[in-house]
């Protein structure tokens, strides 16, 4: 069986937030950082329905600018 | 489709499984090549299967449906299995280990997500109270019970940790899915990819402790 082939999708920091803020104004009326806020102080009401924005802020670098608090 | 040789593919299995078991850099690939065969053989309905995606972070990559940015396959049916993996690597006993930090499997008829019928979903570390394995249904309880009153797709049932083949068996048994092999197939090639997930697996408790 021929197995399709499919390219890895290299995002830089700047494609990934552009990714969750688009999904997170759409799916939850929230900006980017309130988004990720929310998520990583458990009170996003259900984090599995964007589990694949989750999923994509999971590929940033700890000291990104979006994990510090202002 | 022709019928493939099920020796072949279930060597095939058992080479992608040592391949990702060893947590190597090259591991994401054979995970991905995995799922995808697994996916080839029983659901996927169109040309665009699981692809990985990477970041600032060298250490781990997200396995996720490719089709545009949705994270979704489209399915035999025409309805759509959102993907999404986070996969990363970890020293094991000298060497390392390829390890899921979290992983969603959502059911769903639109590509966007609207009309979803049934989720799974594990996180290694969850910082919320809701189970780190659960599972959710978009349906209405008949019974008017706290908290949600019929809404049942608010409740996170705890559940065991859920491959993706056990979800493929699920759409395909429960839900009509048409396969892309004869059942002689698919349910061996599922078996031989399942059997040492249920091995290694990570398994959390229903909640937080504390």
């Amino acid at each position: 069986m021929e197995l399709i082939r499919t390219p890895v999708l290299e995002l830089t920091r700047d494609q990934i937030v552009t990714r969750i803020e688009r999904g997170a104004k759409q799916r939850l009326q929230l900006g980017v950082r309130d988004f990720i806020e929310r998520y990583r102080t458990g009170v996003l009401e259900d984090p599995a329905a964007v589990a694949d924005l989750v999923a994509l802020a999971a590929l940033l670098d700890d000291s990104d600018p979006l994990f510090v608090r202002p | 489709m022709s019928v493939p040789d099920l020796p072949a593919l279930l060597g095939h299995v058992r080479e992608l499984t040592r391949q990702y078991k060893r947590g190597r850099p090259e591991s994401f690939a054979a995970f991905r090549e995995l799922v995808q065969l697994l996916l080839q053989v029983t659901v996927l309905g169109s040309g665009v299967g699981v692809r990985l995606t990477r970041g600032p972070r060298t250490d781990r990559m997200v396995m996720e449906g490719a089709v545009d940015d949705l994270g979704v396959i489209r399915m035999n049916d025409g309805r759509y299995l959102r993907v999404s993996i986070v996969l990363f690597r970890e020293p094991h006993q000298g060497g390392y280990r390829l390890k899921v930090e979290q992983a969603s499997y959502q059911y769903q008829l639109d590509d966007i997500g609207d009309h979803w019928v049934f989720r799974y979903d594990y996180r290694r570390d969850p910082a919320d109270q809701h189970p780190a394995t659960h599972l959710q249904v978009r349906g209405v309880l008949f019974e008017n019970v706290p908290l949600y009153h019929g809404v049942l797709e608010r409740v996170h049932f705890p559940a065991g940790r859920v491959s993706i083949e056990a979800v493929i068996r699920l759409l395909i048994e429960q839900f009509a899915m048409g396969a892309n092999t004869p059942p002689e197939i698919w349910r061996a090639v599922l078996a031989e990819s399942e059997r040492p997930f249920e091995e290694i697996a990570h398994r959390p408790l229903s909640g937080p402790s504390a």
